[in-house]
């Protein structure tokens, strides 16, 4: 009994802890987004509010919240309002199966930094990426209006296309890891002294494609496209309830799918990785801490690559996006799947 | 003959390797690492060029003035010249010149000794495109457009200049910026002085 009443403390302080990470970071990574552009446009971002606009998050927020709640005339409102639960909860519940780090002690209680590791963690994570279609469909269709359904059809259309690719890509490292929990993989790749991003290198680029048509970000922000769409299915959307589709889309998702990234690909809480050689750790001087480290440095990098890309690349043609997903990517992967299964036994010895 | 010219295209290589991202990525680091080039505008102002065409002014009278036009105007018009007050001649060219004339409100007054001067002298600038077709106009270098160009104000009543505001504005002019030669090169040294430490306080412009 007493186990588990602690079992459930444990959980609920996890659950409040990565919650409130999440959040917070996904508001602060506004600003971030904002200061980079800014600097590749080669101006200074947001610098008023706040030392160098360090709270112009929650003047946004402020303002945001304080807005009128506008809703369309013709519109359904409980689909309308569903929606925003839909894009939400599943992009936070990701996060449920992501590994920060390795197993600690803490009172002479092991502690595994992730709120749970059930042994099907990377299949939850690729069902919960393919609820957010129904999120943005339902946006679309509640709003009663043509430019929200236009680009909500367009998302739609990327999402099943990109899931698909998404799923065949991260076989190579299931097929090298032999399991499907996320906590395991990375510990078969501290074990293998390889991080998978050597073997799987074509596996990873098309990760990285998937992961920026997954979460609307350049080159394949065609539901957006705030030229011809004016900014796609949220366009009905007013106040917080606008601000919170792009604080899901573009940092929730995008940190999620990068977390993923780094523990399938990139060793997760590993150091830097020499091939089949061992682990180079600059950060030996932090302790039990380096790790934590390591994961939140690689986490950070990759969505700093992402933002990078955002704003130097144009965009993509719906057709050219879901014709590189067909006819390029999937066979690609396809390839990969069958090199791997042929080469994975040299791997496992 | 028509000569036909095509980009190169990428070879395969080239596409499997992503050279196209790498170099527009390339681009896009080496700016983010250089210097901001913008204006933090409230905090800092730029300084107009000199043939800025901004708010409208009267220069006044200080012995710079076009000979010798404006002696022949003054003799023609009968008109009382005090040193310091506008130069203005009220030939009414400048209302001539004018796509929108309604915009200037002109009037002369007759002093008692016989001589004339300019009385009133409005202009809307609400209906002003701001052309400098009457600063073009204007006989004796009176009408001038300055390079104040915070033209926001509360009501529209503060939209229109009447004489003592386009005296000053001149004045202001004078003082600051009457000895600037004539050029527009962004390297000017004259630029460098401060546009914002003009003394006009005027209720349009709030400081």
């Amino acid at each position: 009994m007493e186990g588990v009443v602690f079992w459930l403390i444990l959980t609920l302080v996890k659950i409040l802890v990565i919650l409130a990470i999440v959040l917070g970071i996904g508001a602060y990574l506004t600003l971030l987004e904002r200061k980079v552009a800014a600097h590749i446009q080669r101006r200074p971002g947001p610098m008023v509010v706040g030392w160098h606009g360090l709270l112009q998050p929650l003047a946004d927020g402020l303002k945001l919240i304080t807005k009128e709640d506008l809703f369309p005339r013709y519109g359904n409102r409980f689909l309308y309002n569903l929606a925003l639960v839909m894009a939400l909860v599943p992009a936070a519940l990701v996060f449920a199966v992501v590994p920060f780090g390795p197993e600690f002690e803490l009172f002479d209680v092991k502690v595994k930094p992730m709120l749970t590791d059930v042994n099907v963690g990377l299949l939850l994570v690729f069902a919960f990426g393919s609820m957010a279609v129904f999120a943005i469909a339902l946006a679309g269709w509640a709003s009663n209006s043509k430019y929200a359904l236009i680009g909500s059809m367009r998302k739609a259309g990327i999402v099943v296309s990109y899931e698909v690719v998404i799923t065949f890509a991260v076989m190579g490292p299931i097929i090298l890891a032999g399991t499907l929990s996320t906590y395991e993989i990375v510990q078969k790749q501290i074990q293998q002294e390889l991080w998978y991003v050597w073997l799987q290198p074509l596996a990873f680029v098309v990760y990285m494609f998937a992961m920026l048509a997954e979460t609307g970000r350049v080159p394949f922000d065609v539901q957006e496209a705030e030229a011809e769409l004016v900014t796609g299915f949220t366009v009905e959307y007013g106040g917080m309830k606008f601000g919170l589709f792009p604080l899901v889309e573009w940092y929730i998702e995008v940190l999620s799918l990068s977390a993923i990234a780094v523990v399938l690909f990139l060793g997760g809480w590993s150091p830097i990785n020499i091939p089949f050689l061992g682990f180079v750790d600059p950060l030996f001087f932090l302790g039990p801490f380096s790790p934590f480290l390591w994961f939140v440095l690689k986490v950070s990098l990759l969505f700093l690559f992402v933002l990078w890309l955002h704003w130097t690349l144009p965009r993509y043609r719906i057709d050219q996006i879901t014709e590189t997903a067909w006819k390029v990517m999937l066979p690609i992967t396809l390839v990969n799947i069958v090199l791997t299964a042929v080469f994975a036994p040299l791997v496992w010895e | 003959m028509v000569k036909k010219v095509f980009e190169r295209p990428l070879s395969w290589l080239e596409r499997v390797l992503f050279i196209d991202f790498i170099r527009g990525l390339s681009v896009t680091i080496r700016q983010a690492l250089r210097r901001t080039i913008t204006t933090h505008y409230p905090y800092e102002k730029v300084t107009p060029p000199k043939r800025f065409r901004g708010f409208f002014g009267h220069k006044v009278v200080d012995g710079k003035e076009p000979q010798p036009a404006f002696d022949e105007w003054v003799e023609r018009f009968k008109i009382k010249v005090e040193p310091g007050k506008s130069r203005c001649v009220v030939c009414l060219l400048c209302k001539r010149a004018c796509p929108v004339p309604q915009l200037f409100e002109i009037e002369g007054e007759k002093l008692s000794d016989g001589r004339r001067r300019v009385s009133v002298f409005n202009m809307n600038l609400m209906l002003c495109t701001f052309c400098g077709f009457c600063v073009d106009a204007c006989p004796v270098d009176c009408l001038f457009q300055s390079d104040i160009h915070e033209t926001a104000s509360y009501t529209r009543r503060d939209a229109v200049l009447d004489l003592q505001t386009l005296e000053r504005i001149g004045r202001d002019w004078q003082r600051r910026r009457e000895e600037e030669p004539d050029r527009i090169w962004i390297d000017d040294h004259q630029r460098l002085k401060l546009w914002h430490e003009n003394q006009l306080n005027l209720p349009e412009v709030k400081r």
